[in-house]
């Protein structure tokens, strides 16, 4: 192990085995042999592909936000709910904790996480400055997993079932946007390759460094 | 699907290195506390205090459990009419209303995977804190799989607020929450918060320590 250099050896993230780096091919993933964690594998077109999921994610956003999710019927009453609304009606019954997560479970944590993609894959497609990449980065990994809009559609189907006897529901465009944003966010997750990313990123800087 | 090879199990800090926690980048063991020239984090070989926040995460939701589970989340009200439902009321409900598939859903996110997870949880930390002998390869799949499923426990949460936005409609009919949701939402985050606090390496870090252990002991054994 001490024969070799430094930039041949990696570590595992999971279990700390100090492991050697192996050339690996496009779709295949080195595994750790002692935890079977995935160490590191390579994306073809990565960047290229968050710029592209990204950018349709946000215009996704919109309507997803915008358009009622469901629209409740009763005795000729209507009653249509956005995402926010969940969140609203909470709060004005005075569960101010529950409101505040779910405003940034399924509002701002997803919106960020988007923001912060389109922000990355711009810099290194286009290499603008990209001052705050490091921050998006981080940001994008802490992140990850505290985006909860999969769990807020199933909670949707919850929810129209638990109705569906009492009342007639009308599901909304709302709730189309939503599932195809899911399904985006979905690849995002897949398409993000943090180990490539910030070598892309140290080659980005110093790139930058050169023309200071 | 590509496996290096290894001459030997040694982990990097013992070998003197430091993994960075957010770029993967390997470093010198003497970085300890520095910045990561790369990412900039400040390097750790292990997440600081990782048992003492794990614990105090998990024990405060195990406390928070019981008021979640025996206080009510909501009320529906029709035609002004209508008691408060705990979380096991409204899977009750469901039952009643031959749901069978949704009751399971519901009883799955809210009340088994929690459970679960604290008892997980309780297990993986105890294995650490006091230095117990375990399959180190069960344990990292233990941990991988509470990590992943446990958010989905959040599903009773978005069906309250869904349905306090919809059913709005005066005295024909209302749903309003209740505070046990907010008990229950502190559980699910704790332990959310509790796993993030988990640092696996220690899991390997033990086992490590154990096999080494038991080396010594049939050693002395043979010397004897």
């Amino acid at each position: 192990m001490t024969a070799h250099t430094e930039d041949q050896l990696i570590a595992c993230h999971e279990c700390d085995l100090l492991i050697e780096e192996v050339e690996n091919q496009p779709g295949q993933d080195v595994i750790c042999p002692r935890c079977n964690a995935r160490l590191y594998y390579t994306t073809i077109n990565g960047i290229e592909r968050l710029l592209a999921l990204s950018l349709a994610g946000l215009i996704l956003f919109i309507p997803a936000n915008l358009f009622p999710i469901l629209t409740l019927k009763v005795f000729g009453q209507n009653q249509s709910q956005i995402i926010l609304n969940s969140a609203m009606s909470l709060f004005d019954g005075g569960l101010f904790l529950i409101a505040l997560l779910i405003m940034l479970f399924a509002i701002v944590i997803p919106l960020l996480q988007l923001l912060a993609l389109l922000y990355i894959s711009c810099s290194l497609h286009f290499g603008w400055g990209g001052r705050l990449l490091r921050q998006a980065m981080h940001s994008y990994q802490h992140l990850r997993g505290w985006g909860m809009l999969e769990i807020f559609l199933l909670g949707v189907l919850v929810s129209i079932i638990k109705l569906k006897d009492i009342a007639q529901l009308e599901i909304g465009l709302g709730l189309y946007s939503l599932a195809a944003l899911i399904i985006l966010i979905t690849l995002m997750g897949i398409t993000f390759n943090p180990h490539q990313l910030w070598q892309q990123i140290d080659h980005h800087r110093q790139q930058s460094k050169r023309y200071d | 699907m590509t496996k290096p090879l290894t001459s030997g199990y040694q982990s990097a800090r013992q070998s003197g290195y430091l993994l960075c926690s957010d770029c993967n980048k390997l470093h010198k063991l003497a970085m300890e506390g520095h910045h990561c020239d790369r990412c900039g984090v400040k390097l750790h070989s292990r997440i600081p205090n990782s048992l003492n926040h794990s614990w105090a995460c998990l024990i405060t939701a195990v406390m928070l459990f019981l008021p979640a589970n025996l206080l009510p989340i909501m009320t529906f009200k029709t035609f002004g009419q209508g008691e408060p439902s705990t979380i096991l009321g409204g899977i009750l409900q469901l039952l009643e209303r031959d749901m069978l598939f949704i009751a399971l859903v519901v009883l799955t996110a809210s009340i088994v995977v929690p459970l679960l997870k604290i008892i997980a949880l309780t297990i993986l930390l105890s294995t650490v804190q006091f230095g117990l002998e375990t399959n180190l390869r069960q344990k990292t799949i233990m941990f991988r799989a509470i990590e992943w499923i446990g958010r989905w426990s959040m599903l009773d949460i978005f069906v309250i607020g869904i349905l306090v936005a919809l059913v709005q409609l005066g005295n024909i009919a209302h749903i309003e929450g209740n505070h046990g949701a907010t008990a229950f939402a502190i559980v699910v985050i704790l332990t959310m918060f509790s796993a993030i606090a988990f640092d696996t390496r220690l899991i390997w870090d033990n086992g490590i320590a154990k096999a080494e252990a038991a080396k010594q002991t049939s050693r002395n054994h043979k010397e004897d």
